[in-house]
């Protein structure tokens, strides 16, 4: 299953990718904004793990453009990001986020959201 | 105080200056008559001060209340400011203790699978267990490397805070002299402020698990959309 990863931070993709590694997942592609992940979506893409605060393209605004898109619709995107107060949470949802993780954040939570999310992605 | 009421604060202020220039315009226009035509009269004189006097007192006021407001959002920032890179300083020797700590578990586990390997008979057993605790605490000292991703952010915040302070410094001198307006250094620091979209001013290494707590809550009430 192949994930896209997605933050501008190349410390916390290597994080990311290395928890997902660690988890099984060996199939990633990452991007540092919005803009550079669309242009690396297709449909061989089942996951996407993205950051919210980047520049060019915002994690939400990039969720907002993939959900447009007909290889983008049902895809799961968990959000992975410091944002933490209620109204940035709901946003994030409204945005079409499938779920959210705090940074700092452990990889069993990590494994717990991705877990939660894979019969949508393996559908 | 908020930044609106200082913004405001600060623009009345502005044309009250303007006011009182104009009329001191009016005032040094009205001595060259009294100049150039010894006839007119003097007694509009003590009204023409007067104006002046009232001016001055309402600029007076304007420039106390601007003070004020300055002084408490410029606290209030720099107090936040502080506090962020107080935070910064935390989360850094918080990770690099962890890390130690972790280094040094690995440096014993390290010595266990010597002692293990010297053995007549060496435990495989024992040792696989090691090991995968060894990997453990390798990608726990991984982990803690977040504290990088969330300390730039705050770093970025503080950073664009100094970039808003000398802004409005600048805008106060410039009411004083315009040429500051087109002052390159000025021009320089503000193209280099942080992009506002790549940092969140709230970001911390702190209450890690509540902040999570909060998020799974509104996740479970309002039901996420469907992937």
């Amino acid at each position: 299953m192949k994930f896209l990863v997605v933050d501008d931070s190349a410390t916390m993709r290597r994080i990311v990718i290395n928890s997902l590694q660690r988890i099984g997942f060996n199939d990633t592609v990452e991007a540092g904004d919005g803009q550079e992940a669309l242009a690396k979506f297709d449909s061989s893409v089942k996951f996407v793990i993205t950051d919210w605060n980047m520049p060019n393209m915002t994690g939400t605004e990039f969720t907002k453009v993939l959900r447009s898109r007909d290889d983008g619709r049902h895809v799961p995107v968990l959000m992975v990001t410091a944002r933490s107060v209620k109204e940035d949470i709901l946003t994030a949802m409204e945005a079409g986020v499938n779920n959210y993780i705090v940074k700092p954040f452990t990889p069993q939570v990590l494994k717990e959201k991705i877990d939660a999310l894979l019969p949508a992605a393996a559908a | 105080m908020s930044d609106s009421r200082a913004q405001t604060a600060y623009y009345e202020s502005e044309a009250a200056l303007r006011l009182v220039d104009k009329e001191l315009d009016q005032l040094r226009d009205g001595a060259e008559a009294v100049s150039r035509f010894v006839t007119v009269s003097l007694a509009d004189l003590p009204l023409i001060l007067e104006r002046a006097n009232n001016q001055i007192r309402a600029v007076l006021s304007h420039l106390r209340e601007t003070r004020q407001a300055l002084q408490s959002t410029t606290f209030e920032k720099l107090q936040t400011t502080h506090d962020k890179i107080k935070e910064v300083t935390s989360a850094t020797e918080d990770a690099a203790i962890n890390i130690m700590d972790a280094c040094d578990r690995a440096s014993q586990i390290v010595d266990e699978l010597d002692t293990i390997d010297a053995a007549e008979t060496p435990d495989r057993g024992k040792a696989t267990e090691l090991r995968a605790t060894l990997r453990d605490e390798l990608f726990m000292m991984m982990g803690a490397l977040q504290f990088q991703d969330i300390t730039s952010q705050q770093l970025a915040h503080a950073s664009s805070v100094l970039v808003e302070m000398e802004t409005r410094l600048a805008d106060i001198a410039n009411l004083f002299d315009s040429s500051l307006a087109t002052d390159p250094p000025l021009a320089t620091l503000q193209a280099g402020a942080p992009d506002e979209r790549t940092y969140d001013p709230n970001a911390t290494t702190r209450n890690a698990e509540q902040r999570q707590h909060l998020a799974d809550e509104i996740f479970t009430a309002v039901k996420a959309p469907a992937a």
